[in-house]
Formats: C-alpha cells, sequence, structure tokens
C-alpha cells in the first residue's frame, strides 16, 4: 500500500503560542486511522493544520501528500489533491444554498462540468443514504440547521466530493443515537464507494462500529504519546487518558 | 457639469457625498399613472438618460422593476408620488458601467408603502451614485429599502437614503439596511444613511454592514476545493440571486443573468 | 397616553446669576489686525504667537462660513467681544480671587468638587485663568498642568508647544478654527510624562460671564506613551440678550500604548453659539475614550475628531445630547482611520424636547493602509413631541476591502406601554417619562465620574419637568 499522507515533526502555533510540539504520523491508502486524546491536546488543530486553516500556522515540520511538500498550500488546492475535512461547527454561509454550494465545489475538486440535472440525481442519491429530506439542498448552506443536520450536511459532502483522504473532527459529537447511526452509515458507503482513507478524531466508539481500524494515535498536549492498533481505542474506553498525561 | 443627487441636508463637505457632478444631456421623459384600484408590473432597461414620473393612486399597486446594464451607464431620475393605500415595489438592479440615479418618492397618502429591493454589482472602474429620498407625508406610511451589493477592483459606490418623517406623518414606520461586500483593495464604499424626523410618533431605522466576507466563510469553501475567486463569485450570486428571483419575469432574469455573465443553469 | 406635556422654559436661576462688568476694560467690539496685536501685546506673546494670530486671522476673513448645519446668521461677529482684559492675574490660591468671582465659582461648586475628587482644577473665568491648582503628588510626579499663557513663557515648556499648538486643528480647518487661532486665550496646558497613571481626573472649568463676549480657550493636552489621564471639562455661561460666541479648542496628543479620557459635560446658557473644535491623535496601541454631554447652547456645532494615526489605536465615543426649547444642537463624532488594526466605537443618544432640533452628525473614514480596521457606530434617538426635530445623519467612507464597519440607528418615541407600565407601579406620567429619559442616557451617564453623573441626571430632571425640580 502507498502512502498517503505523511506528517514529519509538525509544530504549529495560533496567536502567538504553539500548539502542537513535534507530530509525526503516516496514513497509507485505504487505511482507518483514529486519533484519541483529552479536551484541548491539539487533536483538531492537527486535522486543521492537515486542512490548511488559516487560524494556524506552521512554525516547523511538514506535510506531505501523495508524495508532495503541501505544508504551504492553499486549503483549496489540498481539497483539489483529495483531502477533506468534516468540520467540527462547520459555518452557516447565507444566501448561498447547500445544492449550489456543492456543485461549484464538486465542479472545482473534479475539474469537470456537470449538468444541473445529473448533478441533481448525485446529490439525491447521496441524501437518500444519509436520510436527509430533499427540500435540505435547497437550503442556505448551514444556516439555521441543528448540530445533527449539520454533521449529515459535511457527511453529505464527503460523500459527493469523494476524497481520497477524510479527516472527521468529532463529527459523532453532540449527536443522538439515531443521527451516529445515519452518520456512520455515511461513513460506512464512502469507504465502499471509495476506498478511501479516514482519519477520525473521536471520543467514542459507536462510530467506529462498522470500520476496521488499523491505527490508533493518542495525542496529549500537542504530543503524540502513544500508538497502537484497535485495541488501543478499547484500552483508552476502558481507563481513560490518566497513564498519557 | 450639473449638481445631481444633492443630498437634501448637506454634511462634512470634504467626505465628497453631497452630491454628484456630470455631463447632463438631453434625456428621455415619461410619466406613468396607475389609476385607482388597478395593479401593474412595468419592466424597465435604462441605457441613456431618463427622467420617470410614476403617480399610484389610492388602492393601487405598482411593481417596478428596473435594469440598468449598460455598458456606458447613465443619468436616471425617479420620482413617485404615492396616494393613500397606493403600493410600489421598486426593484432595481445595477450591473456595471457608470450611473447617477436619483429616487424621490413622495409617500402622500395614508398608508402609503415603498418598498425597494437594490441591488449592485461593479467591478473594473464602475461608479455608481444613488441619492433616494422617501418623503413621509401621509399617517401610518411605510418604506422598507434594502440595499445589497458587491464592490470589486477599482469600483466606487455612494449610496445615500433618507428617510424624512415629515411632521403630521403619525404611526409613519420606515427602515434601511445596506449590506456591501468588499473585495479588492481599491474599492471605494460610501454610505450615508438620513433619518430625518419632525414627527414624534414613529419609527424610523437603518443599519449597515460594509466590509470583506468573513474569514471563516473563505476556508470553509476553500476546504472544499472552491478558488479564491470562485468564492467570490459564489458570494455576489448569493447576494443578488434572491434579488433577481423578484423579478419575477423569466425573460428579464434571462436578460440579467446574461449581463452578470452567467447561464441561469449557473443559478 | 399620548397626551403631550407642557413643558416651560427651564428655570436657570442657579446658571444665570453674573455680575455687572466694568464696561472700559472691554476692547473695541469686531476683529482687525490692530485688536489682534493689542491682544497679543497686553498678552506678552513670543513673537511667533503673534505672527500666529496675524496669520489666522487672514485665513479667518478669507474662508466662508461653515455650508452645512444649523443657521449661525443670529451671530454678529463684529458684535463679540473677543477679549475682556482679565480683572485679576491668575492665583492659586483660592482667598486671593477676587469676591465676585470667587462667589460665581462657588455657585457652581468650584472648588468644592477639586476638594472632594479631583486632581487638579483650572478655572477659566471669560478670557483668563483666575485660578489654578495641582494637588502636590501629582505635580511631584511631573504632571504639569497649568494655563497655556504661563506655559509659554516657562522655558521647559516653550518649544513643546510651539511644536504642538493648532497643530491638529490648523487655522485653515475651518473658519472658526481660524477665528481662535487669532483671537485664543487661556485655556489649559497638561503635560503627563512617559509611564505615569494619573488614577484621579484633572478638571477645568470654564464660564463666560461678560455680556456679548467670546470665549476662545485652547485645551493642550500631551499624554507621552504608556500613561493615562481623565481629563474633565465643565462648561457654563449665564444668560444675556446677545449672543455669545464660544469657539475653543482643543488638541490631544495620546502617545504609544497610553490612554486619554476626555470627559464634558457642556451646559452654557441658551443664547451661546458654540463652535468647538475638538481633535486627537492617537498612537500605537493608544485609546481616545470621549465622554460627552451636549445640554445647553442655543446652537452648536461640536464633532470630536479622533485620528487614529498608530497601528492598534483605538477610539471610543460616547455622547448624549438633549436640545430644548430654542436650541439647535449639532453634535457628533468624526473619526480617521490611519494606521492598520485601528478600531471605532460610537455610542450616542439624542433627545429632542419643546421645539428643540438635534442633529446626530458622524463620519467614520477608512483609508486606504488601515487594513484590518473596524468601527461600529450606534445611534439612538428619542422625540418627546412633535414640535422638535430630530436628524441624524452618519456617513462612513471605506476605502479597503480589509475591514470591517457597521453602523445601527434608531428613532422613535417613549413606548406607551413603559410609561403605562411605570404609572401602574405608581409613577405620575412626568416621573415615568423622566425616568425612562434617564435610563436612555445611561449609556453617557455610567461612563461619567459619579458627582457627574448625579448632575447630568439633575439636568436632564430640570429639563424634563420644566421646574427647577
Amino acid at each position: 500500500m502507498s502512502e498517503l499522507l505523511k506528517i514529519t515533526d509538525l509544530h504549529t502555533a495560533a496567536d502567538g503560542k504553539e500548539i502542537l510540539h513535534g507530530v509525526s504520523l503516516a496514513v497509507n491508502e485505504g487505511e482507518t486511522h483514529i486519533i484519541m486524546g483529552p479536551n484541548g491536546a491539539g487533536k483538531s488543530t492537527l486535522g486543521s493544520a492537515i486542512m490548511g486553516s488559516p487560524e494556524y500556522t506552521v512554525t516547523g515540520g511538514r506535510i506531505e501528500f501523495l508524495g508532495g511538500d503541501i505544508t504551504e498550500e492553499a486549503p483549496d488546492k489540498r481539497a483539489k489533491l483529495g483531502i477533506f475535512l468534516s468540520f467540527q461547527n462547520p459555518v452557516e454561509i447565507p444566501g448561498i444554498t447547500l445544492s449550489s454550494f456543492l456543485r461549484s465545489a464538486y465542479e472545482q475538486v473534479t475539474g469537470e462540468r456537470i449538468k444541473l440535472f445529473e448533478f441533481k440525481k448525485k446529490l439525491k442519491a447521496a441524501m437518500e443514504v444519509l436520510q436527509m429530506d430533499a427540500a435540505y439542498a435547497d437550503r442556505e448552506l448551514n444556516v439555521g440547521f441543528s448540530g445533527g443536520e449539520k454533521k449529515k450536511a459535511e457527511i453529505l459532502q464527503l460523500l459527493v466530493l469523494k476524497p481520497k483522504l477524510a479527516i472527521l473532527d468529532e463529527t459523532d459529537s453532540g449527536l443522538d443515537v439515531d443521527a451516529v447511526k445515519t452518520v456512520s452509515a455515511g461513513i460506512k458507503a464512502y469507504k465502499e464507494q471509495t476506498g478511501g482513507s479516514l482519519l477520525i478524531i473521536t471520543h467514542n466508539t459507536k462510530i467506529l462500529e462498522a470500520l476496521t481500524v488499523d491505527r490508533t494515535h493518542i495525542i496529549a498536549d500537542g504530543r503524540l504519546v502513544a500508538e497502537g492498533g484497535a485495541e488501543l481505542v478499547d484500552e483508552v474506553i476502558a481507563n481513560g487518558f490518566e497513564k498519557y498525561i | 457639469m450639473a449638481k445631481l443627487n444633492i443630498l437634501p441636508v448637506p454634511t462634512f463637505a470634504r467626505l465628497g457625498v453631497n452630491f454628484a457632478e456630470r455631463e447632463v444631456g438631453a434625456s428621455e421623459t415619461e410619466s406613468i399613472t396607475v389609476p385607482d384600484n388597478t395593479e401593474q408590473r412595468l419592466i424597465q432597461y435604462r441605457t441613456s438618460d431618463s427622467e420617470t414620473r410614476v403617480r399610484v393612486e389610492k388602492n393601487a399597486a405598482l411593481k417596478l422593476v428596473r435594469i440598468f446594464a449598460g455598458k456606458q451607464g447613465c443619468v436616471s431620475r425617479l420620482s413617485v408620488t404615492l396616494a393613500d393605500n397606493a403600493r410600489i415595489e421598486l426593484i432595481e438592479l445595477y450591473i456595471g458601467g457608470d450611473t447617477v440615479s436619483e429616487i424621490v418618492t413622495e409617500l402622500e397618502g395614508y398608508k402609503a408603502g415603498f418598498k425597494a429591493d437594490i441591488g449592485y454589482e461593479l467591478g473594473s472602474e464602475n461608479e455608481l451614485d444613488i441619492n433616494l429620498i422617501a418623503d413621509h407625508h401621509g399617517k401610518k406610511s411605510t418604506s422598507d429599502i434594502t440595499v445589497n451589493g458587491v464592490l470589486r477592483d477599482k469600483a466606487r459606490k455612494v449610496f445615500k437614503g433618507t428617510i424624512d418623517f415629515k411632521n403630521g406623518a403619525a404611526g409613519a414606520k420606515g427602515s434601511e439596511k445596506e449590506d456591501v461586500v468588499l473585495i479588492g483593495g481599491e474599492v471605494v464604499n460610501k454610505t450615508v444613511p438620513v433619518i430625518l424626523c419632525a414627527e414624534e410618533d414613529v419609527d424610523g431605522s437603518h443599519g449597515a454592514t460594509i466590509g470583506r466576507i468573513d474569514e471563516q466563510h473563505i476556508y470553509y469553501m476553500r476546504s472544499r476545493g472552491i478558488p479564491e475567486d470562485k468564492i467570490y463569485e459564489l458570494i455576489t450570486r448569493a447576494r443578488l440571486t434572491r434579488l433577481i428571483r423578484k423579478i419575477g419575469d423569466e425573460q428579464a432574469e434571462k436578460r440579467v443573468y446574461g449581463a452578470l455573465g452567467w447561464s441561469d443553469d449557473d443559478v | 397616553m399620548k397626551e403631550k406635556t407642557q413643558v416651560a422654559d427651564i428655570n436657570r436661576s442657579l446658571y444665570d446669576f453674573r455680575y455687572e462688568e466694568d464696561e472700559s476694560s472691554f476692547l473695541d467690539s469686531g476683529i482687525t489686525p490692530d485688536i489682534i496685536s493689542e491682544i497679543s501685546a497686553e498678552k506678552g506673546d513670543p513673537e511667533w504667537m503673534t505672527e500666529f494670530r496675524l496669520h489666522s486671522l487672514e485665513i479667518f476673513n478669507k474662508l466662508k462660513m461653515p455650508q452645512w448645519g444649523p443657521s449661525i446668521e443670529g451671530l454678529d461677529m463684529n458684535n463679540i467681544v473677543t477679549y475682556i482684559r482679565p480683572k485679576a492675574r491668575m492665583k492659586d490660591d483660592w482667598n486671593e480671587v477676587p469676591d465676585d468671582i470667587k462667589e460665581t465659582f462657588e455657585k457652581l461648586g468650584i472648588p468644592q468638587a477639586e476638594r472632594e475628587s479631583l486632581a487638579g482644577v483650572g478655572a477659566q473665568y471669560d478670557s483668563e485663568l483666575v485660578y489654578h491648582n495641582v494637588r502636590k503628588e501629582v505635580a511631584e510626579s511631573g504632571v504639569v498642568y497649568t494655563d497655556l499663557e504661563s506655559a509659554m513663557h516657562d522655558e521647559r515648556y516653550a518649544e513643546m508647544i510651539r511644536s504642538h499648538f493648532m497643530k491638529l486643528v490648523p487655522p485653515t480647518d475651518h473658519k472658526f478654527a481660524a477665528l481662535h487661532g487669532a483671537v485664543w486665550s487661556g485655556g489649559s496646558f497638561v503635560y503627563v510624562p512617559a509611564g505615569v497613571k494619573l488614577e484621579i481626573p484633572l478638571q477645568s472649568y470654564f464660564r463666560l460671564n461678560a455680556r456679548g463676549a467670546g470665549q476662545f480657550e485652547h485645551t493642550l493636552i500631551i499624554v507621552e506613551d504608556n500613561a493615562y489621564l481623565h481629563f474633565i471639562e465643565g462648561c457654563s455661561a449665564p444668560k444675556y440678550y446677545e449672543a455669545g460666541l464660544h469657539a475653543g479648542c482643543v488638541e490631544l496628543y495620546v502617545g504609544n500604548n497610553s490612554t486619554l479620557r476626555y470627559s464634558t459635560i457642556e451646559n452654557w446658557s441658551k443664547n451661546m453659539y458654540n463652535l468647538n473644535t475638538k481633535r486627537a491623535t492617537v498612537g500605537e496601541n493608544a485609546k481616545v475614550e470621549w465622554v460627552s454631554g451636549s445640554f445647553g447652547s442655543h446652537v452648536s456645532y461640536l464633532y470630536p475628531m479622533s485620528i487614529l494615526n498608530g497601528r492598534g489605536a483605538r477610539a471610543e465615543f460616547t455622547g448624549i445630547t438633549f436640545a430644548g426649547e430654542g436650541q439647535n444642537l449639532d453634535t457628533g463624532a468624526k473619526i480617521v482611520h490611519n494606521a492598520p488594526d485601528t478600531s471605532s466605537y460610537m455610542n450616542t443618544r439624542s433627545i429632542s424636547k419643546s421645539g428643540g432640533v438635534s442633529t446626530f452628525r458622524s463620519s467614520v473614514v477608512i483609508n486606504e493602509n488601515a487594513v484590518g480596521s473596524k468601527s461600529a457606530v450606534s445611534c439612538e434617538s428619542l422625540m418627546l413631541d412633535s414640535i422638535s426635530r430630530s436628524d441624524t445623519i452618519p456617513s462612513m467612507v471605506v476605502k479597503t476591502d480589509k475591514a470591517d464597519v457597521g453602523h445601527e440607528a434608531r428613532i422613535g418615541r417613549i413606548s406607551d406601554e413603559a410609561v403605562f407600565y411605570l404609572m401602574s407601579r405608581g409613577l405620575d406620567e412626568n416621573s415615568a417619562k423622566a425616568l425612562i429619559v434617564s435610563g436612555f442616557a445611561e449609556n453617557v451617564s455610567k461612563e461619567l465620574p459619579l458627582e457627574y453623573a448625579a448632575e447630568m441626571n439633575n439636568l436632564i430632571n430640570i429639563e424634563m419637568k420644566g421646574s427647577i425640580g
């Protein structure tokens, strides 16, 4: 299996304060990795840094994707290369419908024009997987969406854009049992349809039930403190993070 | 050079908002009357200088759509008089050009209603000077003015909006709101939202937001693969599409999309 | 509920006492180079100042009257006695101040205010400072608070004054700035050295006493880096038949990382033309805070201006204007964003009553270089009857796309429900309305020192009740 994402000694800072103090990890094509750690450990920072958020400055180290250095790349370039981040708190953008936004993104990422009719078909199929009401397509992007609806809309975008690497930042937090099931089904469908890789930042195992975990990374205080296979998830769930802090 | 678009009450001269100066040639003049108890819709394309006088009689309603999409721009003067219970819904779109536009509405009648929805998309070295005045004479008259626009490159825009509550206009309500998105370091935006009031029993408000697109919005859209210039286009569409859909005439909507360089498949 | 409250002219007897002036001490009315030279000689100006005055007079004669704002036709420039020779030279012992002047200030509660809570007080009576004192510990910290004339003759400050005087507000700014440059007299000079944070406010009190007199005091405040100052300016004038003119000038220099708060409660008598110019330049990460109450005057033009020249500089303006019978008060603020990451906030209230006219007028300019700047303006107006006027004329000029500017304004009346609610709890209608108006003015009163907030609320109550209350 070839290497998809490679992070080497990554340091990031926000507002002049260093958050990640040298993190290294690699994700191969088709793998599923889990990132766990206490609150404020830097998990979301890692996800955002991979996507190229302007909130964080990379102060040291490198991020490579498909063998190329993307450390300084703009977020849209990273998206075109095949990186996707499911946001923990997606922004509300009034005036732009979910459908026209996603169609625009689809055309950019794939580099091809798509007829409105065909796109609607694609969108409808993805919405069915997530049991989303078709009316959401014509609603303004995330405007007035509940927490659960926002998370579903993120997974919907994942299903339409079909990236090579999906980073899911606590996509399961704040969801009720049914919503977790729906979101999990969406993730499973992504995996089945594309064979893409997953980097899942999470606190619980429900979302992982339908997936085969290849590797688990524990982050505490901006550093990787432990790594292991799927068994590490269960251990953390049972014993907490105390031994890593 | 003639002084046009004169602000009803002058303010600090150095701001350059008290009037616009233009060469004015001969202009087309037309008068429109909407008779009692009737409703009309009218769509106008304005490419040369014009003066339009509108009178909406008792219990009548006019939906007036004006599209300014000529490359050169023009000088336009619109005056509206509203009788008792008369209503006008004014939709105006300014796309490019170099335009001076004055809109004076006399809300003379009881419960006269003025609703204006104005949008603009200006780039390169386009200039737009709008002087909108709503004079409330009638009791319980209402005005509702919404302005949405996008400025890019070296575009310059002045929007002056005056709600004038005359003495005796008891129970009148007026509101005015402008939202401007600025894209490009050389744009100049001037916004002057005036309320004049000589009546106690009124309710007036105005608001304005002027500035850049939220950085978080930009990041979110970029993270989905949309490059910056495409984001600006999306934002522009988002602002104008809502307004264009209000035209309610397929032919006119197509023409507007054409002027904006969008195919309607994009919308 | 809609019955209008009848309000008589307020009883100003507290402020309207005056003493007869000895007319022989007046210089000729009107303004000529000879009068200017005479003033200059009388004051013992340094040569540069005499030249400055004569040059300003030339500019004055060239400039037009303002082309906007309320009418000042009632002002006869030839009839304003620009300078009244002082009866007294400046004193720093209150007991040496002549009795009639002293009595005037005693009635106004000065220097009682000084004894109670202030670091220093300067009092100007007509054209000259008559009383001046600064607490010992304040003086020892290196803070200078004196009258401008003395400072100009003191070699320690002479150069500082020359390099700052009317540099922020040049005589070419407008006609009344030119007039000020020609005939200015009295006022304050404050210097706060770097690192000094004055916790108690400095205060000045201006008062016009003579009939038809103009008052042209100049306030020059220089706050060096990393310092703090709160300066309070209070104004009052008795009432005369002839129109009085006030064309003062305030120049504030705020150094890097410093804060200067400038509070004013203006209560000139209601035949005064108040054409005052106030301006501040604000350095890096420094802040100017204006707190401004306008209650008096027949006509006012007053728009304190903040020029944000240093990166991260901030300006805050909090104001209230109450226009009653016979008043036309055109007030507001100007802000110029001239450096990156600057921010400004404006919050104003205006009240119109008994035929009074109040106008809120503002300008916010964000220049090309002011990237990352923010500005928010909020103004509210209250109409208390239908014979009054209230106009709101803000303007925003934005020349960069990297800025965020917001503005909101409301105009309306006291809600019937609110009055009804208060009346249902036992208040009479007038008290209910007075209470609501006081609440409306809370943006300003909460920014003032306690005794000034109380004075302001008292002014509102007087205006609301039409009696001394």
